[in-house]
């Protein structure tokens, strides 16, 4: 199967260029097993990944123009050639690794922590079951950087827009009943920056490779904002 | 007092001059396609009509809060070297104002004459 995969090294080359990899398919094997074939045939190349099984989120690259988890692609569902490259908009350290330096300011910038103003119970704190059923759906991100670096939204403002990923974990804590944040939380998502530069292209929920639905989450912060707001 | 352009406001009052543009516009066309006027007197008869002058200044209102917010959110998004961004910010929002009174005015005049 042929490869044409992104290759950039600052110390050396002037600009990045793609370069052409021939991989034998074996059974079942993913996106990651034919990037670590290619890493065997040449040790120059560079990715990350750890896990291999979509769980450490850090194999994220795109792969034919969409953002995907190498461990958890098939290759076989691949277009040939098939065409790899770096997340989107995310400035390039070597090959496929990019600095994700912005996309974890954006998520400690929400505050991904509950925060409990009443003194803390001896145990801890209980919830309903309906009300862990509102976590569903949020808990699940691994942090890969698929939908934030995919958001167009992020790649024009990645200093001052949350993006997808921080916001989906931002309505994970406003849902939580054992928050008690959520005057502030909502505080600090005003104005036209943070929260707002979504404009519901849904890239987000199309590329996140554990199927969650960022749009919908802030969908949700929004019709809470207003809520509170009148 | 906050130093930041609003957020939830805009927001929302995009969302509702959409609502009032989409029932507009529906009717509009339901109108126009079953009741059209004969002549160019016929419109200005039509148009004359209080409630339906109201409700074209409302849609025209409506037209102008979506576009603002609309374009703002452009310019944001693309435009970042401050001083572009307030001059453009600026002819657009000269330019609804005056598509506005404009608008208002051929409404009065219909008015007038009718």
């Amino acid at each position: 199967m042929k490869f044409f995969v992104y290759r950039y090294n600052p110390d050396v080359d002037t600009a990045p260029h793609m370069q052409e990899y021939d991989v034998e398919v074996t059974r079942g094997m993913m996106l990651r097993d034919a990037l670590m074939e290619i890493k065997r045939q040449d040790e120059s190349f560079a990715f990350r990944h750890s896990c291999g099984e979509g769980v450490c989120g850090s194999d994220a690259v795109n792969a034919n123009g969409k953002n995907m988890l190498g461990c958890t692609t098939p290759v076989v569902e691949l277009k040939e050639p098939v065409n790899v490259r770096p997340l989107p908009g995310r400035p390039v350290i070597r090959d496929l690794v990019v600095d994700m330096s912005q996309f974890y300011q954006q998520y400690r910038a929400v505050k991904p922590y509950l925060i409990h103003k009443d003194p803390l119970p001896e145990q801890e704190i209980l919830q309903s079951p309906e009300d862990r059923d509102k976590l569903d759906g949020l808990y699940e991100c691994i942090m890969c950087g698929c939908c934030s670096t995919s958001c167009p939204s992020f790649w024009w403002n990645p200093d001052k827009f949350h993006g997808p990923q921080a916001l989906l974990q931002a309505w994970r804590f406003l849902a939580d009943s054992r928050d008690q944040a959520t005057e502030e939380r909502l505080d600090d998502l005003e104005g036209p920056y943070k929260l707002f530069r979504c404009h519901t292209i849904m890239n987000c929920v199309e590329s996140c490779p554990k199927s969650l639905n960022p749009t919908k989450a802030i969908g949700k912060i929004k019709e809470l904002m207003l809520k509170h707001s009148i | 007092m906050s130093r930041q352009a609003s957020g939830l406001r805009a927001w929302a009052l995009q969302r509702i001059s959409a609502a009032y543009l989409g029932l507009y516009l529906i009717y509009m066309l339901g109108h126009l396609s079953f009741n059209a006027p004969e002549s160019f007197e016929a419109w200005r008869t039509y148009v004359a009509d209080p409630g339906v002058s109201i409700g074209m200044l409302l849609f025209v209102v409506a037209l102008l809060i979506h576009a603002w917010v609309g374009i703002r959110d452009v310019l944001i998004d693309y435009v970042h070297p401050i001083m572009a961004r307030v001059t453009l910010l600026s002819l657009f929002a000269i330019g609804f104002v005056g598509c506005g009174l404009w608008f208002a005015k051929a409404i009065f005049l219909a008015s007038v004459a009718a």
